[in-house]
């Protein structure tokens, strides 16, 4: 399993690097940066840093894995490379979990981008108050968008329809989480289906990692982060696995 | 055959690209896919930006905030022109297009005009059904005025856009990314979060060459209830940007055009 994840990193690391879509998120995430400082500064709230500078890595780690999930499986069929894969003796689903992990796990380089923005152009500089927090934000966040993406994956692959809300899945998805606008802003009513995106435990843990004040118990967002990653994970992978045997069922691999 | 190789009417040409245009875009979209898949998720970017102003504690950020937003849709709509434009390289048309005797900077300035009309229908319905939810409130009066100033940025941004499209024509990975980036500095510098002011004079500068700068200024006078003459001395500028834009894009891609055919790089995919 070691080998075969490696291989799959190592693949999607040197695709991602001649894909311009997939690095876009490394010209918009400092972009964004720039907006919410923008905001936050001219609105005389300095205090909203945190969530100016979180909030693009945030974005990126979706998008990005959002991207991925939508086109992973199609170009491998496009490719005539899928019946290959799915006849090597791996696992197809961690392949794909492993892959799209890659993309997540370079996302996470846009906090670097957006903190260097922060403290070049604005002069504001952010101390990660509590690292072992934040360090564990940061990764448990990346592993579970991938185990998201994994399901989405699937279900685009599998009902072919859904592909044209791909892209409708990004701004509702960020209002709904909370990344830039904690939820408590929102209506009392969505709160609890904000509770159900990942996103939303994510945005409250990153954000308390970043403040001096003590963090209190965090395990429940820790625990919360990583319950929602590895039901997507499960979900994801357990549709990836019917579609792959209907697919061999039929011997119609390269049309579903 | 002298008459057969003579160059075809400009509006002719515009007109049929236009066309083409307009079928794009039922192919793209079905009236539900557009309401409820494209008009949602805009209408979500609306108000996730706009939420802001309440994170900030400020009732007239957040309307000055939902106006920008609104209208920004539109802009992020017609920036779509970059990665339509390439769409011809893919299909493999645009040799056929170089080779013809239409001027090429005129079949694009036709070719992606979908995204003028779905964008300002995007930006009308976010200032008429989002923005009173957030204490914007307009007239009909007022409402029939920005509905002119709407279209007014969606074609002059259009025309900023094609000059995009003309110069990454020959890099067509780099569509996306061109767009995106373009938009998002639009964003930041022409008013839509925060006044142009707020930024050093360079910026300013830069941000007054760009037709949304000065569409915002007008739909926002108009949301102030200025007078007319008001409204029109500032959506005034964003016309003469637009033209000078649209003048640009046509020279680059003639520029586009006389180079291709000199070295032959125009490829069929």
């Amino acid at each position: 399993m070691p080998r075969t994840v490696l291989a799959a990193f190592r693949f999607q690391a040197a695709l991602a690097w001649r894909t311009p879509d997939t690095l876009s998120v490394f010209v918009t995430a400092p972009l964004f940066t720039v907006v919410f400082l923008a905001l936050s500064q001219f609105a005389g709230r300095t205090d909203l840093a945190t969530h100016a500078v979180l909030a693009p890595c945030l974005m990126s780690l979706w998008a990005v894995a959002l991207f991925l999930a939508g086109d992973l499986i199609g170009n491998e069929r496009s490719w005539g490379t899928l019946e290959g894969l799915v006849a090597t003796p791996v696992s197809f689903p961690l392949l794909v979990t492993a892959r799209i992990t890659t993309v997540t796990v370079l996302g996470l380089l846009t906090f670097a981008e957006s903190w260097l923005v922060a403290a070049g152009l604005f002069g504001i500089v952010l101390d990660v108050a509590h690292p072992l927090v934040f360090g564990a934000g940061m990764l448990l966040s990346a592993l579970a968008m991938a185990g998201t993406a994994t399901s989405l994956s699937a279900v685009f692959v599998l009902t072919p329809s859904a592909r044209t809300v791909q892209n409708t899945l990004s701004y509702p998805i960020y209002l709904l989480s909370g990344v830039m606008v904690p939820i408590s802003f929102l209506p009392d009513w969505v709160q609890p289906l904000s509770r159900l995106v990942f996103l939303s435990w994510s945005g409250d843990l990153l954000r308390t990692s970043l403040d001096p004040a003590p963090t209190g118990n965090v395990l429940p967002e820790l625990g919360a982060v990583a319950l929602l990653g590895v039901a997507g994970y499960l979900l994801g992978a357990a549709l990836t696995r019917r579609f792959v045997r209907r697919a061999r069922e039929l011997g119609n691999l390269s049309h579903t | 055959m002298t008459e057969l190789l003579a160059e075809p009417r400009p509006l002719a040409v515009v007109r049929h690209a236009s066309l083409n245009a307009l079928a794009d875009l039922r192919a793209t979209y079905t009236p539900t896919s557009w309401t409820v898949g494209w008009l949602g998720r805009m209408l979500a970017q609306v108000a996730f930006f706009t939420v802001v102003g309440h994170l900030i504690g400020s009732a007239e950020h957040t309307r000055y905030l939902v106006i920008g937003n609104s209208l920004m849709t539109c802009v992020i709509e017609v920036m779509m022109v970059v990665a339509s434009t390439t769409w011809e390289r893919r299909a493999g048309t645009l040799p056929l297009l170089v080779a013809a005797p239409a001027e090429l900077g005129l079949v694009f300035v036709g070719r992606s005009l979908q995204w003028t009309i779905s964008g300002s229908g995007t930006s009308l319905v976010s200032l008429l059904v989002l923005a009173p939810l957030f204490g914007v409130h307009w007239t009909v009066g007022q409402f029939l005025t920005v509905v002119p100033l709407v279209l007014l940025t969606a074609f002059s941004t259009y025309a900023f856009g094609l000059v995009l499209a003309a110069a990454v024509l020959g890099t067509t990975g780099l569509r996306n990314i061109t767009s995106n980036a373009a938009y998002l500095v639009m964003m930041a510098v022409c008013g839509v979060q925060v006044p142009v002011s707020y930024w050093p004079g360079a910026v300013q500068l830069a941000a007054e060459c760009l037709p949304l700068t000065h569409g915002l200024r007008a739909v926002r006078a108009v949301a102030d209830a200025e007078p007319l003459g008001t409204v029109l001395s500032r959506a005034l500028p964003a016309a003469v940007a637009g033209a000078c834009w649209l003048a640009l894009a046509l020279a680059v891609f003639r520029l586009t055009a006389a180079r291709a055919r000199r070295t032959g790089s125009v490829v069929y995919s």
